[in-house]
């Protein structure tokens, strides 16, 4: 027992955080961002742990997913994911900090100004460090579609990246 | 294979994502290819730059709640499993059953934990998922699920769990459970207040200030089409439609007191809302085409064309047998009394007039998920009914099922040469198990194609997805009804019942040839949505509406009469083609002199069965009718035509006003079944005391 309590002060260590930052893109505030998270431990709690741990980070990732859409599915916010509109990201966190290097800054803002799905799709990979199959099934969308938004995604950022450099290099 | 350069592959392969076979491939296609290892080279770079701007970050910081209250959940945590294996069906209530059960584990009570460990068996059956064939299968599962529930004790926590559904009331089980446990409340946190407790502004029609206050909804755009000169564009083509939901909509906003927004106001389903008297077709034809040209009312010198294509009445008893699904959007929004309620009234009245060979399934969605009802025919309308009333909204959505699951049941009770049709009633949510749209539209596109059509009932107001409702009845060759009132859906899915469910023509296309002779331009009224190029008429890989038994479809075109000297288009005259006609040209103008017709109307369609269309071909005379010696069937789609210009503002409006609609659609009122041209005018009448015009 006390090892399964381990177990999960441990996941909740490790994945609060990441989470947070996952459902905070859908959520309209911090509050709702952490009941979310708080829902997902929650249902953590009750599964059996030789099941979901060797899956743990894309389990966590699947179950908040399909809260934060569960509880915002009446909010306008729904439908700019299900459509993959352009839409304003949600509101930055509190703590914006300005950083330093040119390029990362610039990066950032270009990934703000890609479509939504685009977007959670391209976080999942580079920032929670999910494969093509694990964000495929965390998403509900096929294999091959990721595939295609983190293809014309990366397009888009690289563009934004190279600008001007970009006379001699390959045409996208 | 040759790898092109924006091959999302290449990507993959940049990020290491492919699997052995494929991986061996790209390297070998790049390997001879300095541009393509470059492009890899760039995509790993950026892949970095991504990766470590993301690290950066900043966070939302922890709550310090999470931290503290969860070493006391884990503390309560399971035991080994025993026993219990059943396999179960994607369900809500097994899946909402076990979150009810891990919630009442906050307070830790040591004969919950048997119940918790069989209850995990249902969230992993939840995230296994399977479909099934045959309903025989589906009752067979669903019988092992109401023993299995019967084990869980469902029953003594004062659910309702009728046998013959196995399907829990989960509304009322959450409702008692958040009632003893307060600390669970903050999960309705975001739960907010129901549309219609947002202040609506009431504003007046009057030209200046439009649209309801938007709280949700969505409606696709629409430019009014404009005035086409024959010489340049002799040929008008679009795809039939007799979807009705903009009028009821229109009628809701009206009723509310507020102006419709522009882009609700879809011309072609206002007029298509009314019956009309034209006549049975003949032979085999399975409609009829009918066209009178008189006076346009509101542009005295302009005049107008009807087109109406009256399908074929099919006795009721002759329709063919029916395999309904209705998948059903049980959300907590849909508890109002104008949705779920009116929902359950509406297929009442359904399935009352259903016959023997006819049956029915439900399936739910968005609040709790599964199957509620079975595929079931019609010789047990009582089990139907049932079902039909137990239906409740509210509860928590949980894995899929929704739209796969209610083609399944289609599917498994298929029958041959029989209308198979998936009705979907929504207030606008449909998280119906797939959030990817395109993926959505592939599905509901090959089920089409395979057979099981799906048609759509729009309720409620507020979160009314319009453009997507209606594009969703589109692909799966269905129809798209807005239903705000009880008469409204004896309307849809009793008085014209057979319309919707037995299709009588698909892929029905009209194209019209102007006789530059005669017309010098034209302009159809409404369709903007639904136009075609000229070569998409004969082209039968291109998809468009149906026309279903006794359906009636009109089409309006203005015309400007050969001659006018009026102004159209205003576009400069030619530099490189000049006005003086060469041989050709006069010939060619002889040839449509000679002509007397205005106007030739084609048509193309397919029965329901087959994939190749078929062409019936009109030529049409202007016997020079004034407005007054017109039908009444041209005469009230004018008015109806007149006030959809009017609420939309169309630059094309002429004379048009409210007043002048109201005397017109009286005067063509004689023939009402149904009583639908009075509620027209008295809608109307609402429109003018909303404001001055």
């Amino acid at each position: 027992m006390d090892d399964d309590s381990a177990w999960i002060q441990a996941a909740v260590l490790k994945f609060e955080g990441p989470l947070l930052r996952y459902a905070r893109r859908f959520a309209t505030d911090d509050a709702r961002a952490r009941d979310i998270v708080q829902d997902t431990f929650l249902q953590l709690c009750r599964q059996k742990r030789v099941r979901v741990e060797p899956r743990l980070a894309e389990w966590l990732f699947t179950v908040c997913r399909r809260r934060s859409i569960d509880v915002h599915k009446k909010e306008a916010r729904m439908n700019a994911l299900a459509n993959g509109e352009l839409v304003e990201s949600a509101a930055p966190p509190a703590s914006a900090r300005i950083d330093r290097d040119e390029n990362i800054a610039s990066l950032l803002a270009a990934l703000a100004g890609l479509p939504e799905n685009q977007q959670e799709v391209l976080r999942l990979k580079f920032q929670d460090d999910f494969s093509y199959a694990e964000i495929a099934r965390i998403t509900g969308k096929s294999v091959n579609h990721v595939g295609v938004l983190i293809h014309n995604g990366i397009k888009t950022l690289r563009s934004a990246l190279t600008g001007s450099e970009s006379t001699n290099r390959i045409p996208l | 294979m040759p790898l092109e350069r924006d091959d999302p592959k290449l990507t993959a392969y940049a990020l290491g994502e492919l699997d052995p076979s494929e991986r061996a491939g790209v390297r070998d296609a790049i390997a001879g290819d300095r541009g393509l290892r470059e492009q890899v080279e760039e995509i790993q770079a950026a892949a970095r730059m991504l990766t470590q701007a993301l690290a950066a970050e900043p966070r939302t910081e922890p709550g310090i709640e999470l931290s503290e209250m969860l070493p006391l959940k884990a503390s309560s945590a399971r035991k080994p499993v025993a026993g219990l294996r059943k396999r179960l069906v994607i369900g809500g209530a097994v899946a909402a059953a076990a979150c009810v059960f891990l919630a009442f584990a906050l307070i830790p009570a040591p004969d919950l934990a048997n119940h918790q460990a069989r209850s995990r068996e249902g969230v992993a059956a939840l995230r296994g998922g399977e479909h099934v064939d045959g309903w025989e299968g589906y009752m067979k599962q669903q019988a092992e699920r109401s023993a299995a529930e019967a084990e869980f004790g469902i029953d003594s926590n004062a659910m309702h769990s009728p046998a013959e559904t196995g399907r829990a009331n989960l509304g009322s089980l959450r409702e008692s459970f958040r009632n003893t446990h307060p600390e669970t409340r903050s999960y309705e946190a975001f739960e907010f207040a129901p549309v219609e407790q947002r202040i609506k502004q009431r504003r007046p029609i009057d030209g200046t200030v439009f649209e309801a206050e938007n709280s949700g909804e969505a409606y696709a755009s629409i430019r009014d089409n404009e005035f086409l000169s024959v010489k340049k564009a002799p040929l008008s083509t679009f795809s039939i439609d007799v979807d009705t939901a903009a009028y009821a909509n229109i009628r809701r906003f009206l009723n509310e007191g507020t102006r419709p927004p522009k882009d609700a106001v879809r011309i072609e389903e206002m007029i298509n809302y009314f019956p009309y008297e034209d006549p049975q077709p003949r032979g085999d034809d399975p409609f009829s085409i009918n066209v009178e040209i008189a006076q346009c009312p509101w542009k005295l010198d302009h005049r107008l064309v009807r087109i109406g294509l009256k399908g074929k009445d099919i006795a009721w008893e002759n329709v063919p047998p029916s395999n309904l699904v209705f998948l059903i959007d049980v959300s907590g929004s849909m508890d109002q009394p104008n949705k779920l309620p009116l929902v359950r009234s509406a297929l009442r009245m359904l399935v009352e007039k259903l016959r023997d060979k006819d049956r029915v399934a439900i399936v739910v969605y968005a609040g709790s998920e599964g199957l509620a009802l079975a595929p079931t025919p019609c010789s047990n309308k009582r089990a139907i009914i049932a079902a039909i009333e137990s239906l409740t909204p509210g509860g928590s959505t949980n894995g899929s099922g929704g739209i796969q699951l209610a083609y399944d049941m289609a599917r498994s009770a298929y029958i041959d040469g029989g209308n198979n049709r998936v009705i979907l009633a929504t207030d606008g949510d449909f998280n119906v198990g797939i959030t990817d749209p395109q993926e959505l539209t592939r599905l509901i596109e090959a089920k089409a194609k395979s057979g099981v059509f799906l048609s759509v009932l729009g309720f409620g107001m507020g979160n009314l997805k319009d453009a997507t409702l209606e594009q969703l009845a589109d692909k799966g060759n269905g129809n798209y009804s807005y239903i705000d009132t009880l008469s409204e859906a004896r309307k849809v899915l009793v008085e014209q019942m057979a319309g919707t469910l037995a299709t009588i023509a698909k892929d029905v296309k009209i194209q019209a040839e102007f006789n530059p002779a005669r017309v010098k331009a034209y302009r159809l009224i409404g369709y903007e949505n639904r136009l075609l190029r000229a070569r998409d008429f004969n082209d039968d890989s291109k998809d468009a509406g149906e026309i279903g038994a006794g359906h009636t479809v009109t089409a309006l075109y203005e015309v400007i009469p050969a001659g006018s000297s009026e102004e159209v288009g205003g576009v400069d005259p030619l530099k490189y083609q000049s006005n003086a006609k060469p041989q050709a040209a006069e010939a060619e103008e002889q040839a449509g002199v000679a002509s007397r017709e205005t106007l030739t109307v084609k048509l193309r369609f397919k029965p329901p069965a087959e994939a190749t269309s078929k062409l019936i071909e009109r030529g049409v005379v202007d016997a020079g009718k004034t407005y007054s010696e017109a039908a009444p069937n041209l005469q009230f789609a004018a008015a109806v035509a007149a006030f959809g210009m009017i609420l939309r503002d169309s630059p094309h409006k002429g004379s048009a006003s409210l007043e002048g609609v109201i005397e017109l659609a009286r005067a063509a009122s004689q023939h009402d079944p149904g009583g639908h041209r009075k509620e027209f005018v008295e809608l109307v009448e609402k429109a003018r005391a909303l404001g001055s015009h």
